[in-house]
């Protein structure tokens, strides 16, 4: 699964790449960038493009990240300029904006989500944001209250950094490979419900360490879920207890440096 | 028309957009972000540039090469606009080195597409659309009624200009102009003016000196 930065600006794609790869603690993902005419002209290649295409790509595909206005039209012509149809069709343009979609994009990858999932998490990046800023009357996200039969449980985020994205990844990978559909909730902030299954709508939670998440599933293995999720947050969502490494997306400001 | 006569087009669009480099800056200062004089004049400086350092022989060959060296060159939206413009026209015209005039006109329509599927502008949006359809409505008139092409040409040049100037009181509906809304209003679009050069480059060229004739057909 490979990305591409495309950006008027190469400062700013070299940037925005260095702020993904900070979440991405080791891990591999192929993020190729083309930006600016040369380190200092601004403006989109579409040749530029189509070569980074190429370079990042693979079995997987690619998933394009972009900023405005020619960035968009030289990405649509990269894809006009790929000559084989086979590599055409294993890339997605995001209308993901830039620096958030690359974010989740990046965790998603190198959580091992497919192209359209990594596509589908990207356009929902900044539902996270979103949720930060929105007044306490607005309620956009909530769902709650499913039927009857459903499975209740709570989770204590135990994690130091909170459920930063990557155990937030675990977390998503968790859920998707259940028959079951969940819906978490902070507790501890009172706020809305979220679908389990998605990585940006999981991020939206803001949940730190101790706070509470209300874990509601319903589905054939709707009280599975709810005990995995639960073993899941006493192991930390599979992080180490001491020396967590890298930024958590929920609680800055003293961030620790990833290996 | 030959892939010579195409070449001279190409050099003298170049030598236009080259002239009036700051006035289109200064039109795209009023509604967007300043930089559609300089950057034509860049990208259209490389393709003559590479059609020197290495001439096609044939008109897909010579066309293609201008708007690839444009994609890479100009940098804003003008790059993929204008050389898919180039690009569509070449394929259209195909691996030969002359064109009848209905070859030609049908190669400007393909381009036409090519802008619209790049840009999805139409119409009434303020972009060089505008002037561009308008122009190849014109040379297809033309040329139905009988006019040689270096009239069919003529007439086109005179729609695209019409076209530019009728983007003055029009209300940008794409690209970055559209972010000043009713601000737009009152100023000519740039890409339709660079476009009115493009279309006066083709009726000054000698696209049209051989051109009465139907080749072979």
């Amino acid at each position: 699964m490979g990305l591409v930065v495309v950006s008027h600006s190469r400062p700013l794609a070299r940037s925005a790449i260095a702020l993904a790869e900070e979440m991405l603690h080791g891990s591999s993902v192929r993020i190729e960038l083309a930006a600016g005419l040369d380190d200092t002209t601004l403006g989109t290649d579409a040749v530029a493009i189509m070569e980074a295409i190429r370079r990042a790509e693979g079995p997987d595909g690619v998933v394009v990240l972009m900023d405005l206005g020619s960035a968009v039209l030289s990405a649509e012509l990269a894809l006009d300029l790929l000559e084989d149809p086979d590599v055409r069709d294993r890339v997605t343009l995001s209308a993901a904006p830039l620096v958030e979609g690359l974010v989740v994009a990046a965790v998603a990858a190198a959580g091992g989500a497919g192209r359209a999932e990594v596509a589908s998490e990207a356009r929902d990046a900044l539902l996270g944001k979103s949720a930060q800023l929105a007044s306490p009357d607005d309620d956009g996200l909530s769902g709650s209250a499913g039927p009857g039969g459903e499975e209740v449980g709570v989770l204590t985020v135990r994690n130091p950094h909170g459920l930063h994205a990557r155990p937030a990844a675990r977390l998503v990978r968790e859920v998707r490979a259940l028959d079951a559909s969940v819906l978490l909730r902070n507790l501890t902030t009172d706020g809305p419900s979220v679908p389990g299954d998605s990585l940006s709508r999981v991020a939206t939670l803001a949940a730190a360490q101790g706070h509470e998440v209300e874990v509601r599933a319903s589905g054939r293995q709707a009280r599975e879920a709810v005990d995995r999720l639960l073993d899941l947050a006493k192991r930390r969502f599979g992080e180490p207890a001491e020396q967590v490494p890298g930024p958590a997306a929920p609680t800055p400001p003293t961030i620790p440096r990833g290996p | 028309m030959t892939t010579a006569a195409l070449g001279q087009w190409v050099r003298r669009f170049a030598d236009l957009v080259a002239q009036h480099r700051d006035e289109l800056t200064d039109l795209d200062s009023a509604i967007g972000d300043a930089d559609h004089g300089s950057n034509m004049d860049r990208g259209m400086q490389a393709a003559v540039a590479a059609l020197d350092e290495n001439p096609p022989a044939t008109s897909k060959a010579l066309l293609s090469k201008v708007g690839m060296t444009l994609v890479s060159k100009v940098g804003g939206a003008s790059g993929p606009l204008f050389g898919t413009l180039f690009l569509r026209v070449g394929g259209s015209l195909g691996e030969v080195a002359a064109s009848t005039p209905q070859e030609l006109a049908a190669a400007l329509r393909a381009g036409l597409g090519g802008v619209v599927d790049r840009g999805k502008a139409g119409p009434g949006d303020k972009t060089m659309y505008d002037a561009l359809a308008p122009a190849v409505d014109a040379l297809d008139a033309a040329l139905s009624d009988g006019a040689d092409l270096s009239v069919a040409l003529q007439n086109a040049s005179q729609a695209a200009a019409a076209g530019r100037d009728a983007t003055t009181p029009m209300q940008a509906r794409k690209g970055r102009a559209s972010y000043l809304g009713e601000r737009s209003v009152g100023h000519q679009d740039p890409g339709a003016t660079t476009v009115a050069l493009l279309l006066e480059a083709a009726a000054g060229s000698s696209l049209g000196a051989s051109g009465s004739g139907r080749r072979d057909t």
